[in-house]
């Protein structure tokens, strides 16, 4: 455990430096303020410790015993059954699919948000006010929450009376009966609009505060060396972004390995299960007629682990690209 | 700051296609707006403009007004919570050293390993056994607890950027910590305060999960979950009108918070917080 | 952890004995047994429940809402304890009770549609009602579809709240403008394909010959079930635990509804249709014949001339799905005497005729079918289909999961077997028969 070493020096020297006079009043009120404040850290810290151990500790013990148990919604904990859980988990009928599924959005989401949150940010990057106007109206999507957004689309894409569907049959695409949740593939672009619009603001504000880490003089230096808009694009600001674009990435995977909102409200798993991602699984395991808490538990701390493990690929792939 | 000699476009060019995207971002909120008010079949404004699809928000089951002070009761206790606890734990861990410090803020950091969903049902097993199931003060309990990494991390590295004069001759005046936490450091991490605070009724506002599995009163759900119930009310057609009122009254408040404390926002986040 | 919840579960079983021990101690000393919620002799001395001005929360899912709003109106006019009605989209109503109950917070009643019941008593979400339901002076003639999903392991726990059949609508000015008898639906499932396409042939904008719920498996059962029991086959085994949806009636019955696809009879959003909506076209005018929910009769009937005709099999019959839903109160109840209040008046006259057959809705008792009312010629076509042979109520106790939940492998099957190669049939229908059997 690595214990900050300046802090306590630096408070150790203010107390001798202000205490009163004489080397035995220095002594005698160094030690105590010390240990005074060891107890007040302990004091100040601990509605913070009483929250991540009753909300967060235990839970999180609590999930891995439900994930052993045979833990009805109705009957309550009626004893181990491990491994059944997992095996039961593993073997629905829909989980691989949800993983499939979950993978492919996730996939799709990280290189269409991060590209375009890239663009804007280029875009955006120079002081002006005009540009100040540009990053409000990206940003204020991100003022929203995910089920707002959600709903808000939901209309937007409503099939007869919403503007889309409108525009489209007005435009003479189509046979009139444009369905943007009614397919699979629709369903599944439609969803990523709405995720794009609402999240690509926040990682853009990500990505300028990466740009603007870049000095000036890389650039002249560059340009000196007569290298053209693209090369410098992609030779200087790419590889100096890394940092920034790496956070984004992880973020934005995370983010939509662990979907539910958007497809809760939009599609509910549908047409013919071909959206439901791993949450929406475990929360139809545990309340919607299977209502087995067990399997539900199992199943959410596969997706921990399954998160752990892409988490650390990340951050050594990350720290082997900067070497 | 980076900056590029010679525009790509011209200057009036790009402001067309730039403005257009701009335009592109905000469409979905402005209409919603316009949406709400408009004639549309099969709401409860079928013609003319006016305010039909709110008026039936506001009578739909327990009524807007229940579910906005469900919303405001949730949000304003998460923040309140929320604040208190980071700002002592901030306080604790920025200028304090005491034996498990690390151990603790490597715990509240770990919050945001574990997936939401993995936690909602141990919570919900939790709230049940400690009185807490179905209540407002369950939910906002978890949702701070939620909010913990982000707001512990932004109040340490706030204080942590409190010049150590200012600490120091804090102490210096024979002030308890708890006085000079109050009276010096409190408005010297003020903007980091407003950032937190603002997360906080952000996420608690709009969160839709946590109150689905843990809210089971109809009359005691917030906003977002009673708006979703809407849609499908009436038999056999979905009422799009009274959704996109939702969405406004929903949205409103987020909106602007938003624009009035942008430049605490952005400027809390740029400055201290991601250094490249 | 396990520690802790220990300490917990002995402190609450220390608390529940002492309480308990209390009360016994009261009980010996001087009969309170009489004050007791449910005791026997609360249930003897007030047969009706209690009428004292309590507030009882009831939930039910939205296609009821307007026969449950009727009824809650007309209870909370004529009595001191007032009923707070909650309605719950469909889709929602499962995780909702689900999370609900698992929290012991249930509404004092709720309404469960039929095909849940089974599972939902079994599982002791709904407080035995037997000696309550002896009570009533019309047991006899209560539904008795209704009353025995709801019964487990010989006790009841539950009384039909709305009644739910399904008819064939057809649309009689559709019927006319297309040259088809617009007093006659069908009465084969080979005219039933005839009266669709006719209509189709119309070729008017917006008009199609049929619908149905594409991607809905409760629609799904609620419409063909008794195309398939009207054809003398049966959809399940006796005690709902295989699927026999792979029959020879069976497969005509999809083999009909995909001619009925590629001939372009269906509306086109009937294929995504999850049935949130399946009902809107027709009360539109948009649509020429399908099979519907009686309760909607007096619903479509101000947009549409409504006829009606009970759903045939493939070579005549009749058969309908005795569906809707029931209601109990609920096991978290703590008014339980109060809440039965409202569930005696249900079955009353009162209830039954003046509320439910006055807005030519099915009544729940045999005995008031013939009331002042029921002048209708089409009410007392869905009376009479109410009562035939071929009619029922299907039990299952897995029977959600395997046919109304979004997605089910009942769902997979029809949907392969009308918009895929129809192939698959076979295995589909083993994938149903695991879920029953689980």
């Amino acid at each position: 455990m690595a214990t900050p070493v300046e802090r306590p020096t630096a408070v150790r020297s203010a107390a001798r430096t202000t205490a009163g006079p004489g080397p035995d009043g220095q002594r005698r009120r160094a030690p105590r303020l010390r240990l005074a404040r060891r107890n007040q850290g302990w004091l100040y810290a601990a509605p913070t410790a009483l929250f991540v151990t009753v909300f967060f500790l235990i839970p999180v013990l609590l999930v891995a015993q439900m994930s052993l148990s045979d833990w009805g919604l109705f009957a309550g904990n009626r004893g181990f059954n491990a491994p059944d859980n997992y095996t039961d988990a593993v073997g629905q009928r829909l989980f691989w699919p949800a993983v499939w599924f979950t993978v492919k959005y996730t996939i799709i989401t990280t290189i269409i948000l991060i590209g375009v949150a890239l663009g804007l940010a280029m875009m955006v990057q120079e002081v002006a006010l005009w540009n100040s106007f540009l990053r409000t109206s990206f940003l204020v999507p991100s003022a929203l929450g995910l089920a707002s957004a959600s709903l808000l689309f939901y209309a937007l894409y409503a099939p007869e009376g919403g503007p889309f569907a409108r525009l489209l049959s007005g435009l003479g695409i189509g046979d009139g009966t444009v369905s943007f949740l009614g397919s699979p593939n629709a369903a599944l672009w439609s969803t990523v609009a709405v995720i794009v619009w609402r999240f690509a603001g926040f990682y853009m504000l990500l990505l300028l505060v990466g740009l603007q880490g870049i000095s000036s003089d890389v650039y002249e230096a560059a340009r000196v060396d007569g290298a053209n808009r693209w090369q410098i694009f992609v030779h200087v600001t790419l590889p100096l972004l890394k940092p920034s674009l790496a956070l984004c990435t992880i973020l934005c995977i995370t983010g939509s390995l662990l979907a539910f909102d958007q497809f809760y409200i939009l599609t509910r798993g549908g047409p013919d299960n071909s959206t439901i991602t791993i949450v929406l699984l475990v929360y139809n395991i545990a309340f919607g007629g299977r209502n087995d808490l067990g399997v539900a538990a199992a199943l959410s701390l596969i997706v921990l682990l399954a998160l752990i493990v892409i988490n650390v690929v990340q951050f050594t792939a990350l720290r082997g690209r900067e070497d | 700051m980076s900056t590029m000699s010679r525009p790509l476009l011209a200057t009036s060019s790009r402001r067309v296609l730039t403005g257009a995207l701009a335009l592109l971002f905000l469409f979905p909120l402005v209409w919603a707006a316009v949406a709400s008010v408009a004639p549309q079949p099969g709401t409860a404004q079928v013609d003319g403009w006016g305010l039909g699809n709110y008026a039936r928000l506001a009578g739909y089951q327990a009524g807007l007004t229940q579910y906005l002070i469900n919303s405001v009761l949730i949000s304003g206790m998460t923040v309140i919570f929320t604040l208190v606890v980071s700002l002592l734990g901030g306080y604790a861990f920025a200028l304090f050293n005491f034996p498990g410090k690390n151990l603790l803020f490597l715990a509240t950091l770990a919050i945001l390993m574990v997936p939401y969903a993995t936690l909602l049902i141990p919570l919900y097993v939790l709230l049940n056994s400690i009185g807490l199931q179905n209540s407002l003060v369950g939910l906002a309990l978890v949702l701070t607890m939620f909010q913990l990494p982000f707001a512990t991390f932004m109040m340490r590295i706030s204080f942590e950027a409190v010049p150590r004069e200012l600490a120091e001759s804090a102490y210096v005046d024979g002030c308890g910590t708890f006085t000079a936490l109050l009276r010096i450091l409190v408005p010297a991490v003020k903007p980091g305060l407003i950032t937190v605070g603002l997360f906080a009724f952000l996420a608690a506002w709009n969160d839709f999960i946590a109150p689905l599995i843990l809210i089971n009163d109809s009359d005691k759900v917030p906003l977002p979950l009673a708006v979703a119930n809407i849609r499908g009310q009436v038999m056999g057609v979905v009422d799009y009108g009274a959704t996109e009122a939702g969405v406004v009254i929903l949205a409103l408040p987020c909106v602007v918070l938003f624009l009035i404390l942008q430049r605490h926002y952005v400027r809390g986040f740029m400055s201290g917080a991601l250094k490249g | 952890m396990k520690r802790w919840t220990v300490a917990r579960g002995l402190r609450r079983a220390v608390g529940a004995v002492a309480a308990a021990s209390l009360l016994i101690g009261l009980a010996a000393c001087g009969g309170d047994a009489d004050q007791q919620p449910g005791g026997e002799a609360t249930v003897a001395a007030n047969p009706e429940g209690i009428d004292d001005g309590t507030k009882l929360t009831l939930w039910t899912r939205a296609p009821l809402e307007a026969q449950a709003k009727a009824l809650v109106q007309a209870y909370n006019a004529s009595h001191k304890n007032q009923v707070e009605l909650t309605i719950t989209p469909n889709d929602d109503y499962v995780t909702r009770v689900g999370a609900a109950a698992g929290s012991g917070n249930l509404p004092d009643l709720f309404a469960a549609d039929i095909v849940y019941v089974p599972n939902w008593t079994e599982q002791g979400l709904f407080a035995d009602i037997t000696s309550r339901i002896a009570t009533l002076p019309s047991v006899a003639e209560i539904n008795q579809g209704h009353l025995s999903a709801g019964t487990y392991q010989d006790k009841k726990y539950v009384l039909p709240f709305v009644l739910d059949l399904s008819v064939i609508f057809y649309n009689k000015e559709l019927y006319q403008e297309a040259g088809l008898d617009p007093d006659k639906g069908p009465t084969t499932l080979a005219e039933f394909k005839e009266h669709a396409l006719a209509i189709q042939k119309l070729n008017k904008k917006g008009v199609s010959g049929t619908y149905f719920g594409g991607n809905c498996g409760g629609c799904g059962v609620f419409t063909w079930f008794p195309m398939i029991w009207a054809s003398g086959e049966q959809p399940m085994n006796e005690d709902g635990t295989a699927s026999n949806l792979n029959g020879a009636a069976a497969k005509e019955v999809y083999a009909m509804w995909r001619e009925l696809y590629e001939a372009g009879a269906v509306a086109p959003a009937s294929k995504e249709e999850t049935g949130a909506t399946w009902v809107g076209d027709f009360q539109q005018g948009k649509i020429g014949v399908m099979p519907y929910p009686a309760t909607l009769l007096a619903t479509a009937d101000k947009s549409v001339e409504v006829g009606v005709a009970p759903i045939p099999g493939l070579n005549g019959g009749q058969s309908t799905f005795i569906g809707g839903d029931g209601i109990g109160i609920s096991k978290d109840s703590k008014v339980s005497d109060q809440a039965w209040n409202f569930l005696s008046w249900l079955m009353s006259e009162d209830a039954q005729v003046e509320v439910l057959a006055k807005s030519n809705s099915q009544v729940s008792r045999n005995d008031l079918a013939e009331n002042k009312y029921a002048t209708d010629p089409r009410v007392k076509i869905i009376n009479q289909v109410a009562a035939a042979p071929d009619s029922h109520t299907p039990v299952a106790r897995n029977f959600q999961q395997a046919f109304n939940a979004a997605g089910s492998p009942w769902v997979t099957l029809f949907r392969n077997a009308i918009f895929g190669d129809g192939s698959s049939i076979d295995a589909d229908n083993q994938a149903i028969t695991e879920v029953l059997a689980q």
